[in-house]
């Protein structure tokens, strides 16, 4: 009985010292696992918060490029506006000189019929009356198309005011 | 003489009864390590997907839909504001459109568009303008009016100068004072100012729930509704060609 008991106090002692020295190598096992676990963590965050500067970093420059891309935009599209007011002006004035420079072809040649007309008057008795009607009919024509001309360029000119 | 050697034997008896009822309660050999214990995906993790949420280019979606219309007329410019329903067609104001020799559209980064066509609503301050050029992104169209007090934020060009986003609330709906409306139009607090015509009103969500079209004396701006704009887009008669200055 003594042999027995003495059998199965072994066993269980011997058991006993087997699982500790598997769970002690199990926990140094796992310790050492958990610290490189541990190690990798710790450099991750330090790349986490590199990154998030960075991330900072990029978004701010991003702010500053859309900023500065609404102000080109902007710069581009007013410069626009200015262009074809420009045009639009530059169009005004040509069609103003034009006017002008047909009011004063067209005045040029009436004030020259006119004088043609004085001339002929003065000495009429040289001519016949129907020519003299006719040409002074035609100095009449001239002149109207002068004043209409010159009503052209007044109203050209109210377009501006 | 026979007691002793009994009490023995139970003793032992009861001893080893006890160690193998001990054994129950033994701890057991642990388990052998696994090779890893990392996670393929951590719980709770989700990559960012690219399913338009996010922006090409820093820009917001409403900047992105913005587009400024410059009204290049017969000896006279002006400018306004209008926005994208799809790729190639934008709605503004009749009135930002009207009596043009040309139309310049520009995009919030400064793009140039060429415009195809461009054709008017008879019955609201409305109008279609098609692009050549495809337009950078477009808002969905809400499904309902707003209601008073709902939020509103207004995207646009006021005065022609930089892209603006003003916020408000819907303050009342009324029948439109200027006749160019038929039905109710809608009231907002949102600033606004000349060149803000054809500006998209957006609701919290984003979505168009109307278009600015004026502004009244005490300082609120007019919108058509989107129910209106719906309306407009469903009747193919409801649009004529723009016809040009003269």
């Amino acid at each position: 009985m003594l042999a027995v008991l003495l059998a199965a106090a072994l066993g269980l002692g011997g058991y006993l010292w087997l699982t500790t020295v598997r769970w002690q190598a199990d926990s140094a096992t796992w310790e050492a696992e958990a610290r490189g676990y541990a190690d990798r963590v710790a450099t991750l965050r330090a790349e986490l918060e590199a990154t998030d500067a960075e991330l900072v970093s990029a978004r701010e420059q991003l702010a500053t490029a859309t900023e500065r891309i609404s102000d080109l935009a902007n710069e581009k599209a007013q410069l626009g506006d200015e262009n074809v007011a420009s045009q639009q002006y530059l169009d005004y004035q040509t069609q103003v000189s034009e006017a002008a420079g047909a009011v004063a072809t067209a005045m040029d040649q009436c004030v020259d019929a006119q004088t043609q007309l004085i001339g002929y008057l003065q000495d009429s008795d040289a001519y016949d009356q129907k020519d003299l009607d006719r040409f002074s009919t035609e100095v009449r024509k001239l002149c109207k198309q002068a004043d209409a001309a010159h009503e052209q360029l007044q109203r050209e000119l109210q377009q501006d005011q | 003489m026979t007691g002793r050697p009994a009490v023995l034997r139970g003793v032992a008896a009861g001893v080893l009864a006890t160690l193998l009822a001990g054994c129950g309660v033994l701890p057991a050999l642990p388990d052998a390590i696994p090779s890893d214990v990392v996670p393929s995906r951590p719980s709770g993790f989700s990559s960012p997907s690219a399913d338009g949420e996010l922006s090409p280019d820093g820009f917001d979606a409403v900047q992105r839909m913005a587009v400024r219309i410059r009204n290049v007329g017969c000896g006279s410019l002006s400018t306004g504001s209008g926005f994208a329903i799809d790729e190639h067609t934008l709605i503004t104001n009749r009135h930002v459109v009207a009596d043009s020799q040309s139309l310049e559209v520009s995009t919030y980064d400064g793009r140039d568009l060429a415009v195809s066509a461009a054709s008017t609503a008879r019955l609201a301050d409305l109008a279609v303008v098609r692009t050549q050029d495809p337009l950078p992104s477009h808002p969905r169209i809400a499904e309902d009016d707003p209601e008073q007090g709902d939020e509103v934020s207004v995207v646009g060009y006021p005065e022609g100068g930089e892209l603006t986003i003003t916020a408000g609330s819907i303050v009342d709906s009324t029948t439109d004072p200027l006749n160019e409306n038929l039905g109710e139009v809608l009231v907002t607090d949102a600033p606004v100012e000349p060149g803000s015509s054809g500006s998209a009103a957006l609701d919290a969500e984003g979505r168009v729930i109307g278009v600015v079209y004026a502004k009244t004396s005490d300082g609120h701006s007019l919108l058509v509704p989107r129910s209106t704009l719906q309306e407009m887009l469903a009747d193919s008669g409801a649009f004529t060609a723009l016809p040009p200055c003269s």
